[in-house]
């Protein structure tokens, strides 16, 4: 059930530079949300600006009522929701879209995380592990400062590996060149990833090479979020949302996502 | 209790808010997120003879109190339409306008004579004011010889009541409205989205991928409420204004410029109950003022 929830901000600081951990007191999306899942926050009753903001649910806790976001600054939406102070309100529409599913087998699985693409994927490995999965987490980012603490990392995967672009951190080189590493050394039955497009593509590549399911979250810029307005539109394959889908070559993020199984998707498309 | 019924061409809506085409799809998703019962009406997402994959992306951007789309007509088709889309919006509890665009005018009239065929619609709207569409689309609502041609085509092809849809991208709107009148339409809905476009300086391209877009949004409000008002005086067809409409605030500017019913469309996408708030406050201030009937509003400015 999606819910028009009025949110309280329970917690809110900064983990990184430029990225943020807002906590919020939603006890209908905090019991309803499976990983994969993402909100639309409402940054204001007024026309500035004019439309929500998509964010991925990182955590959800159904014991106390609450959800986690994690979100990195980049422009007018993500700077507005790094001002707002705890115990504001804000509308808060969820859980939207279709999340991860269950990989055939508990052998560990592999996170792959590019950037500010790692919330939806912090959510599914606490998940996973919690219902007798277990997770490896791999986690790229543009420099050192830029990466989540261990604390966020950690209840997410048994093992973490990090990269960064610049060698500041971890692994120096792209979070792909880890993974590639990971698959040649060891058979997993399942890639989660989200990040940058190119990255996705990337990662959407090498598993279909070796065979190995691979499920990626889209992050298309997005109006409604609820499958009205067909702007967050990609280019597909094939449908999985049956032949009555108005949606045969373009497939509608928000309600048919965000999470695809990667083969779906038209990368050149 | 305040009468906010209309008369739309011999069509009687419970209130004078509807959702605009485009921004509602079919119903379905915003059937479970709000009480699709409580409106006016709901307007189908334009449906064209066959079905459009749409343009490539990015297809939206947000811009200053506004949001420029170019979706460009993504529908299933007339005939998916008929067989997975109507049966849902024949059952619900409330007024369904079906939009329709085409490329020629035979083809709009073969699709008016199909859905004429089809029980329960209350009226149909023309797009002839698409403007992210390489042909067809827009070309039909900026020529008034064009849109006529349309308009009398569709009106032998159909007992239902005609709505024509019009584009603010033209320099004189009523010349269109005249025309559309004297062709035998029913009724004029306005203002599509007004041609617009932004730019990407890192990049030096386009944000859209199809380069333009169709501004919409409150950005857009005073030009729409404008063209109502001009039209409203040009011509004797009851009109329904579009073009920004968040609040009953909004909704009451259009109704007393001149519309007897509004559209609203982007306002659904920040609030999917958007509509219904409207309907409340309409309400609210006939209370408030002491109107017994809404309706006797339209067009009241003073001047
Ligand atoms: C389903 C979904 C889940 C998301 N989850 C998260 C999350 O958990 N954490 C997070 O930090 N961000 C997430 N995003 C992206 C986030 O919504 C955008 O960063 C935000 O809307 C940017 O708004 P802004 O006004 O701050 O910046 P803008 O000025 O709008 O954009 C700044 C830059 O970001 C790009 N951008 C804008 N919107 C998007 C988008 N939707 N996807 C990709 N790039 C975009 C723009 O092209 C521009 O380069 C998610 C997006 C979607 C669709
Ligand atoms: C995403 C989007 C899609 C639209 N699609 C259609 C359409 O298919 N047919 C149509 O006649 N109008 C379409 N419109 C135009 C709206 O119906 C309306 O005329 C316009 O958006 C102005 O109203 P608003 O400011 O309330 O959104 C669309 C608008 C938007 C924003």
């Amino acid at each position: 059930m999606v819910v028009d929830e009025w949110a309280r901000v329970v917690r809110h600081r900064s983990v990184a530079a430029g990225i943020y951990s807002i906590s919020l007191e939603v006890p209908v999306i905090a019991a309803e949300a499976w990983p994969g899942q993402f909100v639309q926050l409402r940054l204001s009753d007024g026309i500035e600006p004019l439309l929500r903001m998509p964010l991925s649910i990182a955590d959800a806790r159904p014991d106390v009522g609450e959800i986690e976001l994690l979100y990195e600054c980049v422009g007018p939406k993500t700077e507005a929701l790094s001002e707002i102070r705890i115990d504001t309100r804000l509308a808060c529409l969820g859980p939207l879209g279709h999340g991860f599913t269950w990989p055939d087998s508990a052998h560990p699985s592999i996170l792959v995380g590019g950037g500010i693409g790692l919330p939806p994927l912090l959510f599914l490995g606490r998940r996973l592990r919690a219902a007798g999965y277990a997770a490896v987490l791999l986690t790229g980012a543009r420099t050192g400062e830029k990466h989540l603490p261990v604390a966020w990392l950690n209840p997410a995967a048994s093992r973490v590996m990090q990269s960064t672009d610049d060698g500041t951190l971890g692994h120096a080189g792209l979070v792909t060149g880890l993974l590639d590493a990971e698959l040649d050394d060891v058979a997993y039955p399942m890639v989660y990833s989200c990040g940058p497009r190119g990255m996705m593509a990337a990662v959407a590549r090498n598993c279909r090479v070796r065979g190995i399911p691979c499920q990626v979250s889209l992050e298309e810029y997005m109006a409604c979020g609820i499958g009205i307005c067909a702007g967050c539109t990609v280019p597909v394959h094939r449908s999985d949302a049956g032949t009555h889908s108005a949606y045969g070559r373009y497939e509608r993020v928000c309600v048919a996502g965000p999470v695809f199984d990667a083969t779906i998707i038209d990368w050149d498309g | 209790m305040a009468d906010l019924s209309v008369n739309l061409a011999g069509c009687r809506l419970a209130n004078p808010v509807l959702l605009a085409s485009g921004t509602c799809n079919y119903g379905e998703e915003l059937a479970e997120l709000t009480d699709l019962s409580g409106l006016g009406g709901v307007i189908t997402k334009t449906i064209t003879p066959s079905p459009r994959a749409g343009n490539p992306a990015p297809r939206i951007v947000e811009t200053p109190a506004g949001l420029l789309n170019a979706i460009g007509l993504q529908n299933p088709g007339i005939d998916a339409f008929i067989a997975h889309r109507w049966p849902f919006l024949q059952k619900l509890n409330t007024r369904i306008v079906v939009n329709i665009a085409a490329d020629t005018v035979e083809e709009f009239a073969r699709m008016a004579v199909r859905l004429d065929r089809l029980q329960g619609i209350a009226a149909l709207e023309i797009n002839i004011s698409c403007p992210n569409l390489k042909q067809g689309g827009m070309a039909f609502g900026v020529d008034p010889a064009s849109a006529a041609a349309v308009v009398r085509a569709v009106k032998q092809a159909t007992e239902l009541p005609v709505i024509v849809k019009l584009t603010p991208n033209v320099t004189d709107i009523t010349q269109v409205a005249t025309a559309v009148e004297a062709a035998g339409a029913d009724a004029v809905s306005l203002i599509n989205t007004l041609v617009g476009m932004a730019v990407d300086v890192n990049l030096r391209r386009p944000v859209l991928g199809n380069i333009t877009g169709g501004l919409s949004g409150p950005a857009i409000k005073p030009v729409a409420l404008a063209m109502v008002w001009k039209v409203h005086r040009a011509v004797r067809l009851p009109v329904l204004g579009i073009g920004g409409i968040r609040t009953g605030r909004d909704a009451l500017e259009f109704i007393i410029a001149g519309a007897t019913a509004v559209q609203v469309g982007t306002a659904t996408f920040t609030d999917p109950n958007a509509g219904i708030a409207i309907v409340r406050e309409l309400h609210q201030y006939c209370v408030d003022q002491g109107i017994s009937r809404l309706s006797d509003l339209t067009g009241s400015l003073a001047t």
